[in-house]
């Protein structure tokens, strides 16, 4: 785990210098190949810890950028990058990212975790925002197809008090009251929906 | 683990019995559904309000009501220009932009050099506006804080008001670029955000007025909240002032009496129509206003009335509507605006966002002497609903500008109006 932070951290810092000079380009694919080093190729991360975009909803990815650029959502990595970022822009990338296809949850080799975190996930009603599909709407994430050990990051950082989410606070009172157990079956299921 | 999970299989039995049953019998459940419980009594609660707070009391009808979230980079200068032509106001006065690009704009307060303070919802931000020849120039000068919704000015420092903070931050106008750390002069106050955010009104005194409301729909309030107090920022003294307050994020001080009058957001999940917002004003000191008991001065309320009749409690000036969400209000004690408007309130609403057809999202004038009586209100400034679940914008905060013209915040399209009068 703090190896891959690492990496990721370097791979950082040699991007950083970056959106300065793509601002001058037109073409939002060209300054969406900051994002691809971590995020992946597509919108689809291959990185622990990094979640995959594409397909996310529009909002979502316009508020995540407008949270990381006010400081209200804290992330050594993103923060650098999206310091000066235009509304233009966050709107360009709120477009571009929801317009790929989105990641397809792999064979599922454990179903009866699955089982237990989608009994966790009717309990705690995540799809009275993230709708029944996991597709997301709006401001609410896509959770299917995304990958787990991220799912379990964000619950945790939720949970903890690390991240707060949007304007009513609802993901962090809804995680402090999870148990790590179901955090964990909870995301086993939706990064295997398909 | 075992019971959570044993929980989620009952819940899950109780979904798959309600889709075979018909609406009328849904809302015969739903009536028939012990009170809410919460465990306000643990420490805990203090920090974690209960998760189904804005939820959890919705009739099989309401399900999917939920908040509506605004353009997260607010209104772009063009989709504000073509907004402006849509606010509908009385003959004379007029509409324009004051300041764009001022995201989830809510409370504002003057700086004594002409600077324009205001704070902001979910973002954090605090801004500062400058006249820079004409053109305004909005600065962040606060950031990362928690709702820093509410703040004021006073003898040269700013006050913002974040969840649980009262900090005051000195000789601000010389200091935009660099505000420091502020001082903290008062915390006594639960750091959850659930109806956390909060107003700031300063009498005659130079106190605070603050909101507290409850951290969840409807309930027996938890200790120290649904109440209005009032704060002495030098000391950091405080008294209650008012009880039986739901979800306050607005209110001034009549410049007649020295009287504090507030605006109140009503409770969710009864229906469309009922109950109604509040317009409500202090006579004196530990009046109860009704919550949870009672609301818009004459409706028990169906699960905690619990034998409480309404007439035990100081009734509304006036009922709003249902759903329209009034946040900032201010008297009109300017010159620029017909003299019949002096001392009139103007309320912003926010509007609805659990209503199935939204209402609010508009400017409403109340007229209505000092003691309270036979208020009346219209329609001052509309336009911002667009269909039956539609925001162009959303007031969220009205303040009066030197010239007797006012400036309304939007924290959906993240801007600041300004609206004049001119007789010809």
């Amino acid at each position: 785990m703090r190896v891959v932070r690492f990496g990721i951290l370097s791979a950082t810092l040699m991007l950083a210098s970056i959106p300065a000079q793509a601002a001058d380009n037109s073409a939002i694919k060209e300054k969406a190949a900051v994002c691809s080093g971590c995020h992946g190729e597509n919108g689809i991360s291959q990185t622990e810890n990094i979640p995959s975009l594409a397909g996310q909803p529009d909002q979502f990815i316009q508020w995540q950028l407008v949270f990381f650029r006010a400081g209200s959502r804290k992330n050594d990595q993103m923060q650098p990058i999206v310091e000066e970022i235009t509304n233009e822009n966050i709107r360009n990338f709120g477009a571009y990212f929801s317009q790929m296809t989105p990641p397809k949850g792999a064979e599922d080799k454990d179903p009866d975790l699955s089982k237990k975190g989608a009994e966790a996930a009717a309990g705690r009603r995540c799809a009275s925002c993230h709708t029944d599909s996991y597709a997301g709407t709006k401001a609410v994430a896509r959770l299917a197809g995304q990958r787990e050990e991220y799912l379990v990051k964000a619950l945790h950082d939720y949970k903890a008090g690390v991240r707060v989410g949007g304007g009513v606070a609802a993901m962090a009172d809804v995680a402090y009251h999870m148990s790590d157990e179901e955090i964990t079956a909870v995301s086993h299921y939706l990064a295997h929906l398909k | 683990m075992t019971s959570m999970f044993h929980r989620s299989v009952l819940a899950l039995a109780a979904v798959a019995l309600l889709a075979g049953t018909s609406v009328v019998n849904a809302q015969q459940q739903d009536k028939n559904r012990a009170l809410k419980k919460y465990e306000s009594g643990t420490k805990e609660f203090w920090t974690h309000p209960p998760d189904d707070w804005f939820l959890g009391d919705e009739t099989e009808a309401q399900k999917g009501l939920a908040p509506p979230s605004g353009p997260p980079t607010g209104a772009s200068e063009a989709e504000l220009a073509a907004m402006m032509k849509k606010i509908k106001l009385p003959p004379g006065f007029k509409i324009e932009v004051y300041a764009p690009g001022v995201l989830a704009a809510r409370q504002m307060a003057w700086g004594d050099k002409g600077t324009l303070f205001v704070g902001s919802f979910g973002l954090g931000n605090v801004y500062a506006i400058k006249d820079n020849n004409g053109k305004k120039e909005v600065k962040t000068i606060l950031k990362g804080l928690n709702m820093p919704t509410g703040l004021a000015f006073k003898d040269g420092a700013l006050y913002v008001i974040a969840v649980d903070k009262l900090i005051r931050y000195d000789n601000a106008e010389a200091n935009l670029d660099n505000l420091g750390q502020g001082k903290v002069v008062y915390d006594d106050m639960p750091s959850y955000a659930a109806h956390g955010w909060k107003y700031i009104a300063v009498d005659k005194e130079g106190w605070f007025f603050l909101p507290f409301g409850p951290p969840f729909n409807v309930g027996i309030p938890p200790t120290s909240v649904s109440q209005i107090r009032r704060v002495d920022p030098k000391t950091g003294n405080a008294e209650v002032y008012a009880l039986g307050v739901r979800n306050s994020v607005g209110g001034d001080v009549d410049p007649r009496t020295g009287k504090y009058w507030f605006t109140e957001n009503a409770r969710d999940w009864v229906s469309d129509d009922l109950p109604s917002d509040k317009l409500n004003m202090i006579s004196k000191m530990g009046e109860h206003f009704g919550y949870p008991y009672c609301h818009q001065g004459d409706l028990p309320d169906p699960k905690f009335a619990m034998g409480h009749k309404c007439s035990e409690f100081t009734p509304p000036v006036l009922n709003l509507g249902a759903h329209v969400a009034p946040l900032g209000m201010k008297f009109y004690t300017g010159d620029q605006f017909p003299a019949e408007y002096k001392n009139n309130i103007l309320i912003a609403e926010h509007g609805s966002w659990n209503r199935h057809k939204y209402q609010g999202a508009r400017i409403m004038r109340v007229i209505v002497g000092p003691d309270g009586k036979n208020a009346k209100q219209e329609v001052f400034a509309s336009g911002w609903l667009e269909g039956d679940q539609g925001y162009l914008g959303r007031p969220a905060d009205i303040i009066l500008a030197k010239d007797g013209s006012i400036l309304v915040a939007d924290d959906w399209a993240g801007a600041i109006y300004r609206i004049s009068y001119s007789k010809k």
